[in-house]
C-alpha cells in the first residue's frame, strides 16, 4: 500500500480549502456576528465595551483553561463550579477571621490563597485519586465531589454569603492599578496562557497528557507514567479553578456559596465549543482562548441587543450542539 | 470450558444461589439493612406519613431513573433529563389551564390534552437527542448538555418563573395527591413503567438490541440490528418516562413549575450507577435501578428523621456514588492494562 | 416443535436459486479506500453455486475488506455487485442478511454480555405475537449446536467462553440462517482436529446443494482437501485466481508473497550469545499462560509459534508487565525483575512492539515524531528537568526516520495519514530512540505490505548484528519458521515443543498446533 495515501492534486485543494474553512468557522463566525450586532447596536465595537468583553473572557478562560486540562485526557470535571464556591466560601472565611484577629494585610490574603487553593488541591487530589488511581470513570467521581463541595460551601458558609473581603485582596486581583489600561484579570488570564502554552507545549508532562488522551493504552504501553500524569491534570484543573475562584471572590468582595452555579456547564461548553475535543488528545491554550471570546462576546451582544436571559439559555444549547457537530467534521476531515 | 452446569446436584444449587446473590449484589442487603435498622431506633420511619412520602418521592426518581437507564445501557448519557420535566409540567399546566378556557368542563378532555402536551414536550427532546447522537455522531454528553440548555430556557421563557395554576381539580386531588387502595398514585404509575421496562428488556426484540447496542456496537450492526432506529428509540423513551415524572410531579404540587428540584439528572444518574448499570455501556436491569433509587430516598428519609443537617447530607450522598463504584469497579478488576 | 433442519432449508432455498444460470456472485473492479490506505483496488471476484472459493493471501492483503464488502459491513467506493444475477446498490448487513448472505467474520461480532442463545438470534429473534419466543429460540439453538456438535451451552454469556467456543457461536450464527451465501473466515484458527472435521462435512453438505462457499484461510492441508479454485490477493490486488488442483503449495506461497520464499526472508546468522531474558514457571492470572519456562539468546532470534489464542501473545506482553502475573519469575540479563511494568523494562532495556498498532501502539492523531519519542522522553537526549528539548528530538528521530526509510518522510504529520507498514516503522523507530538489547516482536508484519516486510526483516537482522535478542511471536508461521533459530510452539497457554536446528520446518511444528482438547491435562 506504498503511497496509497496520496490524493489527486484537485481532491486535495478542496479538501484543504473545507479543512481551512472549518477550522477558521469559529473566527469567522466571530466576526460576522460582532459586524451584524454592529449593524443594529453600534455600541458592541466600542472601546468600553470591548475592555469589558476581555474582562469577563478572562474569567471564562480561566475556567475553560481548568476544565481543557482534564478533557485532554478524555476526562471532564464536573465539579468545577461547586469546588469554585467552596473555595470562595473557605478563602473569604479564613480571610475575614484573620482581620478580625487584626492580621496584617499580608497575612490575611496569604490565608485567603492558601485556604482556597488548599480547596482546590484537596478537591483535585479527590477527583485524581478515583480517576487515576482506581480508575473510576471521570463522571461517577466529579459527580461525588460536585456534591460534596455543594454540602461543604453551604455548611461552612452557614448558607449565606461571607462578606467584608479585605479590599486589599480586591485591590490585588481586582481592580488594582498596575498598568494602565490593562485590568488586573486580563493580565492574570494572559500569564496563566502563556504558562499553559509551555507546559502544554514544551515539557513531558503536557506532551504525555496529548497523548494519553489520543490513545491512553498506547501510553501505557509506551511506559508514559499515565496514572501519575492523569493525577496532576486533575490537580492542575481544580487548581486553576480555585484560582478563578479567588479571582471572582476578589471581584464580588465576598464568599459566595453559589458562586460556580452555571461554571461547569459554561467551562465545558467554552472549551469545547474552541475546539477541545471531549474524544481527548485535541486542543490547546489558543482553542481555549476563542472559546472563551466566543461564549462571552455572544452573551455580551445579547445583553446589548436586550435579548431576554431565557432567550440566551436557548441559544447557548442550540450553539453548543451546533459548535460540537463542527467539530466533529474537522475530526473526520483530519 | 466445558463445564456445563449440573442441573441436578444440590451442590449446584447452593453454587447457583450465590452466583445469584454475586449478580445482584449487595445493594438489597444494605437495603434491608438499612430499612430494619430504621425500624428498631427510629419508630416515626415506619409511620403512615412517613412511608408515604417515601414511597411517593422515590415513585418519581423510579421512573425518572428507568429512562436513564435505558440511555445509559445503549452507552450513552441523557443530562437533559432534569430539564424535561420542569418543561413537561410547564407545558401539561398550560395546555390545561388554556383547554380549560376552550372546553370548560370538559375534564377528561382537558387532562388528555395536557398530558398528550406534556408527553410531546419530551419526546421532541427525546428525537433531538436521539437524532443528533444517531446520525450527527455527536457525544452525547454535549447534546444532551445542550437539550438542557433548551429547555430549561423553554419552560422559563414560556412562564417567566412564574408557576401556572387552574388545572382541572381531578388531576390534582383526584391523581396527583390521590390515593388508590391506601397507596399514592405515583407508586402505581411507578409500578407500572417499571413492569413495563423489566417487560421490554426480558420479552422484547428493543431489550435485546438495546444491550447489544452498547455492548458492541459493531456486532449489533453486522448482525443487522438497526442501531440508529434503537438508539433514537432509547432517547426517545428516556424523555417521555422524564416527561411523565413532570405530570406527576405537576399534579402533586397543583401547579406547573418550570422550576424543580435541580438536582434530579444527577440523582437518576446516581440511582442507575449504584444499581450496577455501567456507563460503558451494555448492562442494567430495572429491578436493580428500582431498588438503589428507593436505597436514597430512604437514605435521605432515614438522615431527615435522625436530624441530619440537608447539606450535610448532600456531602454524604456524593461520597456514597463515589463509593458504591470504587468497591463495584474493584471487584472487577482483572488486568493491569485499564 | 418443528423447525427445518437449517441446512435442508438453506438447501430448498439454494436448490431453486441454482435453477438461474450464472454464477451466485459476480464483482467487478471493487475498490475500498480507508483513511491513508487503499484496501482494495480494483478487484474482479466470482463465486459459482456449490463451491468453494479459498480466498488466500497475507494479513492486510484485503481478504478480510472483501468479504466486510460482500457481507454489506461497509459499502465499496466503487465496482458492481452482481448478486443471483441482481445489480445490488446499497448492501446493509441486513439486508445482506435477507438475501442469504452469512457471514462468519475471525474478528467476532459477538456481544460478550449476552448469552450463546442470545447471540445466535441477534436481529432475527423468533417472535410471537411481538413478544421473544424464548422456548422456540432454545429449542432452535439446540438443534443447530447439535447438528454441528459443538459443545457448547445456550445459556452461558458469551463473555465467558473461551476463544475457541466463541468461534464455535459465531459459525453456528451462520448456520441459524437461511443461507446462499457462507462466508469462512479461518473458521478453524481455534478448533480442534476433530471439530474442524465436522466444520468441513457441513461444508460439503452445504455445497452438494447449491451453496456457494468463500473460505479464507492459511492452511495449505486445509486448502488443498476443501478449495474448488483460490483467488491470490496481494497490497489489495488480485493477483490471480486458479483452480485448486492446478497449482503446488509452493505455487501459491510465491503467488501471496510475490517473490521466492527464500528472497522474501533473508538468510540471518545466529551468534547465540548469554541468556539475556529468561522466564521460568511463568503462571498468568487468567490462565492464557500456564507454567511457561523460555530463554532467549543475544544474538538469536527465538521463535513463538501458535495458534491464535493459545497464549503465545499474552506471554510477551506478561514479560512487558501488560499482564497480571501470579507465579513465575522473569530474569533479564540474569537479575529478577521484581515488579515488570514498561517504564522499569523500557530502562533496563525491554521493549515490546505490540501487535495491535491502531489500539495499543500508535498514538493515531499525534506526530511521527511524538510517536517516536514516547518510550524515551525520560532521557536526558529528550528532555531535561521535565522540560522538553524539541530541536534534539526533532533532529534524532528525523536521522531514525531516514534510516528506517519512513515515507513521506515527514516527522511532523499524525501517523493516522501513513500506511501500515510506515506505521510499523513508526514504532519499530521506538527501538532505537534508546539502548535496547531485548527486543519483543509481537505479529510484526501484521497487515504491511511485502516491501515493508522486507524492510522488517532487514532491521531485524541489522538488530541482531549489534548483539541484541529478539523474540519473535508470529502467527504467521512460514515468517517464524524461515526467520527464528530456535522455535517454541504453545498450544493453550502451554509450551509443547521447542524446535532447533533442522527440525524447524512445519512437518515438526504443526502436529503441536493441534491437539485433541481431552489430551491437555487437568481438564
Amino acid at each position: 500500500m506504498t503511497d496509497a495515501a496520496s490524493l489527486s492534486a484537485p481532491e486535495a485543494a478542496r479538501r484543504s480549502l473545507v479543512g481551512w474553512l472549518l477550522v477558521l468557522s469559529l473566527p469567522l463566525l466571530m466576526a460576522v456576528m460582532e459586524l451584524s450586532v454592529y449593524a443594529v447596536e453600534p455600541r458592541v465595537l466600542s472601546l468600553r465595551n470591548i475592555v469589558n468583553v476581555l474582562d469577563q473572557a478572562s474569567y471564562a478562560f480561566v475556567f475553560a483553561s481548568a476544565q481543557m486540562m482534564v478533557i485532554l485526557t478524555r476526562g471532564f470535571d464536573l465539579s468545577l463550579g461547586t469546588s469554585v464556591s467552596t473555595v470562595s466560601v473557605a478563602s473569604a472565611l479564613a480571610m475575614t477571621g484573620l482581620v478580625a484577629a487584626g492580621a496584617p494585610d499580608a497575612l490575611v490574603v496569604a490565608a485567603g490563597l492558601i485556604a482556597g487553593l488548599g480547596v482546590g488541591a484537596l478537591v483535585g487530589l479527590f477527583n485524581g485519586g478515583f480517576v487515576a488511581g482506581l480508575g473510576i470513570n471521570p463522571f461517577v467521581v466529579t459527580l461525588g465531589s460536585l456534591n460534596i463541595c455543594l454540602g461543604l460551601s453551604t455548611t461552612i458558609s452557614g448558607g449565606g454569603p461571607v462578606f467584608n473581603v479585605p479590599d486589599v485582596f480586591s485591590r490585588l486581583f481586582y481592580n488594582g492599578k498596575l498598568m494602565p489600561g490593562v485590568s488586573i484579570p486580563i493580565m492574570i488570564a494572559v500569564l496563566i496562557g502563556l504558562g499553559l502554552y509551555f507546559l502544554l507545549n514544551h515539557t513531558t508532562f503536557g506532551r504525555s497528557l496529548y497523548i494519553i488522551g489520543n490513545n491512553p493504552r498506547a501510553a501505557r504501553v509506551a511506559g508514559l507514567p499515565s496514572r501519575r500524569y492523569l493525577m496532576f491534570a486533575y490537580l492542575a484543573c481544580s487548581l486553576l479553578a480555585a484560582f478563578g475562584g479567588l479571582m471572582l471572590t476578589a471581584r464580588t468582595g465576598s464568599g459566595e456559596p453559589n458562586l460556580g452555579g452555571s461554571l461547569m456547564l459554561e467551562s465545558i461548553a467554552a472549551a469545547v465549543i474552541g475546539g477541545v475535543s471531549l474524544q481527548g488528545g485535541v486542543g490547546g491554550v489558543g482553542a481555549v482562548v476563542f472559546g472563551a471570546l466566543f461564549v462571552t462576546m455572544l452573551s455580551n451582544s445579547m445583553d446589548l441587543l436586550e435579548v431576554g436571559g431565557y432567550v440566551q439559555q436557548i441559544l447557548l444549547g442550540c450553539v453548543i450542539i451546533i459548535a460540537i457537530f463542527l467539530d466533529r467534521l474537522r475530526q473526520t476531515r483530519a | 470450558m466445558t463445564h456445563i452446569v449440573d442441573r441436578r446436584g444440590a451442590g449446584a444449587v447452593s453454587q447457583r444461589a450465590l452466583r445469584g446473590y454475586a449478580r445482584v449484589g449487595f445493594l438489597p442487603t444494605v437495603l434491608i439493612v438499612l430499612v430494619v435498622a430504621m425500624a428498631l431506633f427510629v419508630p416515626r420511619f415506619l409511620s403512615v406519613q412517613n412511608v408515604f412520602n417515601v414511597l411517593r418521592s422515590s415513585s418519581y426518581l423510579v421512573i425518572l431513573s428507568a429512562g436513564q437507564m435505558l440511555v445509559l445501557i445503549v452507552g450513552g448519557f441523557d443530562l437533559s433529563v432534569g430539564a424535561v420535566v420542569p418543561l413537561a409540567s410547564v407545558v401539561s399546566a398550560m395546555t390545561m389551564v388554556w383547554a380549560g378556557g376552550a372546553v370548560p368542563g370538559q375534564t377528561g378532555l382537558i387532562i388528555a390534552l395536557g398530558v398528550l402536551a406534556g408527553l410531546g414536550s419530551g419526546l421532541l427532546v427525546g428525537l433531538l437527542n436521539g437524532l443528533c447522537v444517531a446520525f450527527l455522531k455527536v457525544s452525547a454528553f454535549i447534546v444532551t448538555l445542550g437539550s438542557m440548555s433548551i429547555a430549561t430556557g423553554m419552560a422559563l421563557l414560556l412562564t417567566n418563573g412564574i408557576p401556572v395554576y387552574g388545572m382541572p381539580k381531578a388531576f390534582v386531588s383526584g391523581f396527583g395527591r390521590g390515593l388508590w387502595f391506601q397507596l399514592p398514585t405515583a407508586v402505581y404509575l411507578a409500578a407500572l413503567v417499571v413492569a413495563a421496562v423489566w417487560f421490554i428488556q426480558n420479552f422484547t426484540k428493543m431489550g435485546r438490541y438495546l444491550y447489544a447496542i452498547g455492548g458492541n456496537l459493531h456486532a449489533a450492526t453486522v448482525s443487522g440490528v438497526r442501531t440508529k432506529t434503537y438508539l433514537v428509540l432509547a432517547y426517545a423513551v428516556c424523555s417521555i418516562l422524564a416527561a411523565v415524572t413532570g405530570l406527576a410531579l405537576t399534579a402533586e404540587i397543583g401547579s406547573g413549575q418550570a422550576v424543580i428540584n435541580g438536582q434530579l439528572t444527577l440523582e437518576s444518574i446516581a440511582a442507575a450507577v449504584i444499581a450496577g448499570v455501567s456507563l460503558k455501556g451494555g448492562v442494567g436491569r430495572v429491578e436493580m435501578v428500582t431498588l438503589a433509587a428507593l436505597f436514597l430516598l430512604i437514605l435521605t428519609n432515614a438522615m431527615d428523621l435522625l436530624r441530619i443537617d440537608p447539606r450535610i447530607q448532600t456531602i454524604f450522598l456524593g461520597l456514597i456514588v463515589v463509593l458504591a463504584v470504587a468497591i463495584e469497579e474493584m471487584g472487577k478488576r482483572r488486568t493491569p492494562v485499564d | 416443535m418443528t423447525f427445518a433442519d437449517p441446512v435442508q432449508a438453506g438447501v430448498s432455498r439454494a436448490a431453486q436459486a441454482a435453477r438461474d444460470s450464472g454464477p451466485l456472485l459476480r464483482l467487478t473492479g471493487v475498490s475500498k479506500r480507508f483513511p491513508g490506505v487503499l484496501a482494495l483496488s480494483h478487484v474482479d471476484f466470482d463465486l459459482r453455486r456449490g463451491e468453494v472459493h479459498v480466498l488466500f493471501g497475507e494479513n492486510g492483503a484485503g481478504k478480510s475488506t472483501l468479504i466486510n464488502i460482500i457481507a454489506g459491513t461497509y459499502p465499496p467506493d466503487e465496482g458492481e455487485f452482481v448478486y443471483q444475477g441482481e445489480t445490488i446498490g446499497r448492501l446493509t448487513p441486513h439486508t445482506a442478511r435477507e438475501l442469504g448472505i452469512s457471514p462468519v467474520f475471525q474478528e467476532f461480532s459477538l456481544v460478550p454480555e449476552l448469552t450463546v442463545e442470545q447471540n445466535l438470534f441477534l436481529g432475527r429473534e423468533l417472535t410471537r405475537a411481538g413478544v421473544l419466543d424464548r422456548a422456540a429460540m432454545r429449542a432452535k439453538a439446540r438443534e443447530v449446536i447439535d447438528l454441528l456438535g459443538f459443545d457448547l451451552t445456550p445459556g452461558r454469556k458469551v463473555r465467558d467462553l473461551s476463544r475457541a467456543h466463541q468461534q464455535m457461536v459465531e459459525i453456528a450464527k451462520a448456520f441459524l440462517a437461511d443461507v446462499r451465501l457462507l462466508i469462512l473466515d479461518e473458521p478453524t484458527a481455534s478448533l480442534t482436529e476433530a471439530e474442524a472435521g465436522k466444520l468441513f462435512d457441513l461444508v460439503s453438505k452445504l455445497k452438494a446443494k447449491g451453496v456457494g462457499i468463500i473460505y479464507v484461510s492459511h492452511r495449505m492441508r486445509e486448502i488443498k482437501q476443501i478449495a474448488d479454485r483460490i483467488t491470490v490477493l496481494r497490497d489489495g490486488r488480485k493477483i490471480t485466481t486458479v483452480e485448486a488442483a492446478d497449482v503446488s503449495e509452493n505455487d501459491l506461497v510465491e503467488l501471496m508473497t510475490g517473490r521466492k520464499i527464500d528472497v522474501l526472508f533473508p538468510h540471518i546468522e545466529a551468534r547465540p550469545g548469554e541468556k539475556l531474558l529468561e522466564v521460568e514457571g511463568l503462571t498468568l492470572v487468567n490462565r492464557t499462560v500456564t507454567d511457561v519456562s523460555f530463554y532467549a539468546r543475544a544474538g538469536e532470534i527465538t521463535g513463538v509459534a501458535g495458534l491464535v489464542g493459545c497464549g503465545k501473545s499474552e506471554l510477551v506482553r506478561a514479560v512487558y508487565g501488560l499482564e497480571l502475573i501470579e507465579s513465575g519469575e522473569v530474569r533479564l540479563g540474569g537479575e529478577i525483575v521484581a515488579h515488570p511494568s514498561p517504564a522499569g523494562l523500557l530502562k533496563r532495556g525491554l521493549c515490546y512492539f505490540p501487535s495491535d498498532r491502531v489500539a495499543e501502539g500508535l498514538a493515531l492523531g499525534r506526530p511521527v515524531r511524538e510517536n517516536a519519542s514516547m518510550t524515551a522522553l525520560d532521557l536526558p537526549a529528550f528532555a531535561r528537568a521535565g522540560i522538553l528539548r524539541r530541536g534534539g528530538e526533532r533532529r534524532a528521530v528525523q536521522s531514525i526516520a531516514d534510516r528506517l526509510k519512513l515515507r513521506p518522510p515527514h516527522i511532523e504529520r499524525a501517523v493516522a495519514n501513513f500506511s501500515g507498514g510506515n506505521r510499523q516503522k513508526v514504532l519499530l523507530a521506538r527501538g532505537l530512540t534508546r539502548d535496547i538489547n531485548v527486543y519483543l516482536f509481537d505479529e510484526p508484519t501484521v497487515g504491511i505490505d511485502v516491501g515493508a516486510k522486507t524492510e522488517v526483516y532487514a532491521l531485524m537482522k541489522d538488530i541482531l548484528a549489534t548483539g541484541a535478542a529478539i523474540v519473535l511471536v508470529s502467527s504467521e508461521l512460514p515468517e517464524v519458521l524461515h526467520l527464528s533459530h530456535r522455535v517454541y510452539v504453545m498450544h493453550r497457554s502451554r509450551i509443547v515443543a521447542e524446535l532447533t536446528g533442522a527440525d524447524i520446518n512445519e512437518q515438526e511444528a504443526l502436529p503441536h498446533f493441534f491437539r485433541e482438547h481431552d489430551a491437555e491435562p487437568g481438564r
